[in-house]
């Protein structure tokens, strides 16, 4: 995905349409693009191998 | 605004006072003063990454890029930080196997042992120490630009940031790590609850978002996407800031140490995933602060821009909270910064506890006074001064990755590259090497000739026997 992001699909170059609620197409769709990746990492906590390790023995 | 900036720094310092007093009584050994000894929980580890990550940089210098470059400025941080969030669980992991749990001391002194030669350590030291004294004169410098805006040129540029050296190294000093943590709760809280206030006043003086980027359209339509008004956001740019940023948490010493200080990994993983939130939560009001300086302040200078949309612009109390909030993010990165280089200082050293911990304490002043010099000196431009020096350690990483992910004693061919592949960029930065080469940027074509090289050596040219 962060490699779809250096893309024309989130950074056309010189293009700011379609805008969303007035703002401009690159920054709602990178702030969107932001918002996955911390859900995706937010995922990859939950099937990490360290996950739910009590203590500090590692 | 002067009587309220008073009761504000009161306050602040009170609290910095306290912070540093009961972190001092808690202090039993030198594990405890360097690492927090090693049990910080998911709240605290989060708050201190955080405000370690997000400082003056992110409070000025992302509104002067967001004015100066457009909209893809997003793209260049807040993306970024969400890739690197999710190297904080890749690497975080393995660096707290390899560390060995209260065994660690520091980056340097794990790369000596990984390499099996001290020389490993001593490049990672001298390349951090070039990039992150820089870093840390942004801070102060960005700083005492505004301080000396506000109290009308009570004191020089130089004098506030001496002061805030000072403060800085002493409650540093007094309480250890646990101080800096503990007051990096405090000014990460006062920093994102600033920028939202700031942010909101800029949003409502230009009725609304929408109309804001109508009025953005109508001043200058480049800042609207990339690549921006001068071209700066190119895809080569944006790759490479986020191959940079995205290495901070293997590269940079008072990041890297506050995974391993974490109680478990399971603190870790949750610290990772609050760290992308806050990113998000705090560049976001940074962009609607530029957007407004598009419109009203284009033709300003860096610091006048700043000096007016976050402090003349703003009622007396917030501009009091505003520069409280800007000196918190200020000290809340150089310190840990300055902390951690220090850290990496005594990782180097051997010998009796005690003496190590005061040649470590006295490294502190040095590196504090080396920020200070290099402050008076540096330019105004903090996004880009930081992004080299994100791309500076950034070429540590191949050297540092593979010492943490192989059991194999690693060919020292790796340290001397990555040696001279910051002797290079140095070289680029002050205008004896051209910056680009077949149209590519320099940044890059090191990052991957170093990482395909660095993969190269650990694949095929590796000693095969474990490391000591």
């Amino acid at each position: 995905m962060s490699l779809l992001t250096f893309t024309p699909l989130v950074i056309p170059m010189g293009k700011y349409s379609p805008m969303l609620a007035g703002i401009p197409y690159t920054l709602w769709m990178g702030v969107l693009v932001a918002i996955l990746l911390v859900m995706l990492t937010y995922i990859g906590t939950k099937v990490h191998p360290g996950n739910g390790e009590e203590g500090h023995d590692d | 605004m002067i009587k309220w900036m008073i009761i504000f720094g009161v306050i602040y310092l009170g609290v910095l006072v306290a912070l540093a007093l009961i972190s001092r009584s808690k202090v039993k050994n030198a594990d405890d003063f360097m690492m927090g000894g090693f049990n910080i929980g998911y709240f605290l580890g989060f708050m201190t990454f955080a405000a370690t990550l997000f400082s003056t940089f992110t409070l000025m210098g992302m509104p002067d890029f967001f004015r100066t470059h457009g909209v893809a400025a997003w793209i260049f941080l807040a993306v970024s930080d969400g890739v690197m969030i999710f190297m904080v669980l890749w690497f975080g992991y393995y660096l707290r196997k390899k560390a060995g749990g209260k065994e660690f001391k520091g980056m340097s002194g794990l790369l000596v042992k990984c390499y099996g030669n001290k020389w490993a350590g001593y490049v990672y030291f001298i390349g951090i120490f070039l990039f992150l004294v820089p870093y840390v004169s942004i801070q102060i410098r960005g700083i005492s630009i505004f301080l000396d805006a506000a109290f009308d040129h009570a004191l020089p540029s130089w004098g506030w940031a001496v002061l805030i050296l000072s403060i800085m190294i002493l409650y540093s000093e007094t309480g250890g790590l646990k101080a800096i943590m503990y007051s990096d709760v405090f000014q990460g809280i006062l920093l994102m609850t600033v920028v939202w206030i700031v942010a909101y006043n800029c949003v409502q003086n230009l009725n609304g978002i929408k109309q804001m980027f109508v009025e953005v359209k109508n001043s200058n339509e480049a800042l609207l996407s990339a690549p921006g008004p001068k071209g700066l956001f190119s895809v080569q740019f944006l790759i490479a800031s986020l191959i940079a940023i995205v290495m901070i948490p293997v590269t940079q010493p008072q990041i890297s140490s506050r995974l391993v200080i974490m109680k478990n990994q399971s603190s870790m993983n949750r610290m990772a995933v609050a760290v992308g939130c806050f990113a998000i939560l705090v560049i976001l009001p940074t962009a609607a602060i530029g957007m407004y300086g598009a419109v009203k302040y284009a033709e300003l200078s860096t610091p006048d821009f700043l000096s007016q949309v976050l402090l003349f612009d703003q009622i007396g109390i917030i501009a009091a909270a505003t520069m409280v909030g800007l000196i918190a993010a200020a000290i809340s990165t150089s310190d840990s910064q300055i902390f951690a280089l220090s850290g990496e200082l005594r990782s180097l050293l051997k010998g009796d506890e005690k003496k190590v911990l005061t040649t470590t304490k006295i490294g502190m002043v040095v590196f504090a006074l080396a920020a200070l010099i290099f402050s008076l000196v540096s330019s105004n431009e903090f996004a880009l001064l930081a992004r080299v020096s994100f791309a500076g350690t950034g070429l540590l990483a191949p050297m540092i990755i593979s010492a943490i992910v192989t059991d194999k004693k690693l060919n020292m061919i790796v340290v001397w590259a990555t040696a001279l592949s910051v002797v290079v960029f140095i070289l680029s930065l002050l205008g004896f090497i051209p910056s680009q080469f077949f149209g590519m940027r320099l940044d890059l074509i090191l990052f991957i000739v170093l990482g395909l090289f660095t993969a190269g050596v650990v694949k095929f040219g590796g000693d095969q026997s474990p490391a000591d």
